[in-house]
């Protein structure tokens, strides 16, 4: 029953929940000493590494490098802003951001599922610059000035609620919002869809021979990550109180990438932790000096060169072993990055 | 368990920080929070802004502080994107316990920060922003704005314009998008109020590498006037193609703020000849505040002063002025002194206006001659505000 891939995935969950109880004790020590900017840097960080885990699930699994995932994340947040300015309901603006991320990466995905590789990374880019310009010079959003003024928010779940202007409570609502995201995009995988999935970025021409659509696959990995990044873009205004056209460019997709080749592709709960240590970073770097673009940089190559696994790459396999030995498993633990390996290697005898 | 390591270090240093930034509310230094653009495009306005208000510090401290107290700047890099700088501003206000913020340069940035200093009963202000809609229709009372907006330079173009050539035919053109659409606009309303006529108007795209396409329309319909609010290389390509065409005799050419700037006015070169702006700050203003401003910046940052400098410097007395009379920093004691307050800058004497916190101000119209900009007229703060449009305070 547990393959490589669920073997690994089974210590991506150990590091999740790690992540998940290492959040709990912040917010609870946040609480102790009503920290209050702490707390929301954090939330800033779980709604950036939603982001993240969308463009990880392209390119970790699916093997397609998006460079501009900030297009869903964006459309997410002014659907959101524009639904809470009218009803200032959570589930409304969420429900209407999942719907009209859905239409869109449908047609996004239609315009750059027709290519692969770099004219992939290049479309997506391009998609993702066109919007953000159409924003920028669209009066009714707001144009280059963006739009302020959406409300503080009550979420309520039944009889409870609890305030987006809540520095703990809201936070507990993103790490919930983060890590249900989280647990789907894990269960798909687990799927044979998500087997489908990688073996696309194994051995993308010997996917049809074994009887499986590429195009299909390839749709509805985008779909789920556009979906994604635009449910965690919809969380934004709720923190922050406006949106602006920038939430769109290129920056912040490509701090995206950053945040997950820094935690580790493939590996989901990487993109997590590498976005949440990329915030921080900035944010303390920032502070500290206004070269702070060179440090980051400089980490990014020096991550790049002596890690190329991200933080999570390096520590899995560790994991993966000492899970393995708990209960011993029929195939022995490998990493997934050895995987094209390992298919090529199957197709290689098999041929 | 490297990464539970690192966590576990993360929350350590967040604890340790969070707690470190106790207040010292009354007494010790009063701490002013600078986000300004410090890395990207526009670190050339963040770096006036900073040397403007680290000038100001110096003088103020040196001269006892405020009420007694010394001034502390705290500066965050804005990277000029909205998201940065709020996250930057919560952080001085909510961790650094800053009395009083100020920096943002676009205008997002500055409509941005000011719910947030909404949201934190904090004031902040602005010296670079000029979008109208900051004292106008998103005014916010914990917002004030002491440069000029975009309408103060506009209405004083189109005074000076009302007065040099009566009844004018304007032929507008500005690059196609919607900063450039709504500088037309703004002037060209302007304009019409002063009894010039239209001529027409054009927007050629950003980065235009050839304006002679529109030239035909300009010569078809014979105007006295061009108004252009393009930037950067496309004012350097716009005015030499005109040139070339012959075009210029006879026509006066008069623009935005940043159509022509000390950037680029040496690659248009004779081009620029009789280029004129409305603007709210020259160092060339005579006036021995200004002499003494502009010899004191130029001995401490080896150049000129621009807008941005001098009115960033002007603020901090601003604000010295208001502590002083309130006798506190208290959010809504200082926010009381901030309306009405008059006070005097190296442009003048500004005052801000209490239903909308703009800064009335005197304006001033410059033409290029020979190379560089002369002030060749002046509109007074009265008749360059234009009406209070805020609605919410």
């Amino acid at each position: 029953m547990h393959d490589r891939l669920t073997q690994s995935m089974r210590a991506s969950h150990l590091l999740a929940l790690l992540f998940v109880l290492a959040a709990l004790g912040l917010a609870a020590m946040g609480a102790a000493t009503g920290d209050t900017f702490y707390l929301r840097l954090g939330t800033e960080a779980l709604i950036f590494a939603g982001l993240a885990l969308s463009v990880d699930l392209l390119l970790g699994y699916s093997g397609a490098l998006s460079l501009g995932q900030a297009l869903y994340f964006g459309i997410g947040a002014y659907v959101s802003a524009l639904t809470l300015m009218k009803l200032p309901s959570f589930w409304l603006a969420m429900a209407a951001a999942f719907l009209a991320t859905l239409i869109a990466s449908i047609i996004g995905g239609l315009i750059a599922n027709r290519v692969r590789g770099v004219y992939f990374a290049l479309i997506t880019f391009g998609l993702a610059q066109v919007m953000a310009k159409v924003v920028y010079n669209t009066r009714e959003l707001g144009a280059s000035d963006g739009m302020i003024g959406i409300p503080v928010i009550e979420i309520g779940f039944g009889p409870f609620s609890v305030s987006a202007g809540s520095p703990v409570g809201f936070f507990l609502i993103v790490l919930a919002v983060i890590m249900g995201l989280y647990a789907l995009t894990a269960y798909l995988l687990d799927t044979p869809f998500g087997r489908v999935l990688t073996a696309l970025k194994a051995n993308e021409k010997r996917v049809p021979f074994l009887g499986y659509s590429v195009w299909r696959a390839r749709m509805a990995a985008y779909v789920l990550a556009g979906v994604i990044a635009g449910l965690s873009g919809a969380l934004y205004p709720m923190l922050r109180g406006f949106v602006s056209p920038e939430l769109m460019f290129f920056a912040t997709s490509g701090n995206a990438v950053i945040s997950v080749v820094l935690g580790g592709v493939g590996t989901l709960i990487g993109a997590i932790y590498g976005s949440v240590l990329l915030v921080i970073l900035k944010s303390i770097i920032g502070s500290w000096t206004e070269h702070h673009l060179i440090v980051i940089g400089l980490l990014f190559m020096l991550c790049v060169m002596f890690l190329p696994r991200g933080l999570v790459g390096v520590v899995r396999p560790a994991i993966e072993t000492w899970l393995s030995r708990r209960r011993p498993a029929p195939v022995a633990a490998a990493d997934p990055a050895d995987l094209p390996a390992i298919i090529a290697e199957t197709a290689r005898t098999s041929r | 368990m490297k990464t539970a390591a690192i966590t576990m270090f993360a929350a350590g240093l967040l604890a340790a920080t969070a707690l470190s930034g106790s207040a010292f509310a009354q007494s010790g230094p009063i701490k002013i929070g600078v986000v300004t653009p410090l890395s990207g495009t526009y670190t050339p306005i963040g770096q006036q802004v900073r040397w403007g208000l680290e000038l100001a510090a110096k003088e103020i401290n040196a001269a006892g502080g405020i009420a007694g107290r010394q001034v502390n700047l705290l500066f965050e890099d804005e990277e000029a994107n909205p998201s940065v700088a709020v996250q930057k501003a919560e952080k001085l206000f909510q961790v650094e316990k800053v009395d009083f913020l100020t920096g943002t340069v676009n205008s997002g940035s500055t409509l941005a920060v000011a719910q947030l200093a909404e949201r934190n009963a904090k004031l902040a202000a602005t010296t670079v922003s000029f979008a109208d809609s900051i004292t106008t229709d998103k005014c916010s009372p914990n917002m004030f704005r002491v440069n000029a907006r975009a309408e103060q330079q506009s209405v004083a173009l189109a005074a000076w314009l009302a007065k040099e050539k009566p009844k004018a035919k304007v032929y507008y053109l500005g690059p196609d998008y919607e900063m450039g659409r709504s500088t037309v606009a703004a002037f060209k309303s302007s304009a019409e109020k002063g009894g010039a006529q239209s001529g027409g108007e054009v927007f050629a795209p950003l980065d235009s590498k050839d304006y002679t396409q529109y030239f035909g329309q300009i010569r078809a319909t014979r105007p006295q006037v061009l108004y252009t609010s393009v930037a950067g290389n496309d004012t350097v390509r716009l005015l030499t193609q005109l040139q070339d065409f012959g075009l210029l005799s006879g026509l006066t050419v008069v623009g935005a703020s940043g159509t022509v700037t000390s950037q680029n006015i040496t690659a248009i070169g004779a081009a620029a000849e009789g280029f004129a702006t409305g603007v709210g700050y020259s160092p060339q203003i005579d006036s021995p505040a200004n002499k003494t401003f502009v010899a004191a910046f130029r001995a401490a940052n080896k150049t000129d002063p621009d807008l941005y400098g001098a009115d960033s410097y002007g603020l901090l007395f601003a604000y010295k002025a208001a502590v002083e009379k309130a006798g506190s920093t208290e959010t809504d004691k200082v926010r009381e002194a901030l309306r009405g307050l008059s006070w005097q800058t190296p442009q003048g004497t500004k005052t801000i206006r209490a239903g909308d916190h703009q800064a009335m101000q005197p304006m001033y119209v410059v033409r290029v001659t020979k190379g560089k900009f002369d002030i060749i007229d002046n509109v007074s703060s009265e008749n360059a505000i234009g009406p209070d449009a805020c609605t919410r305070f």
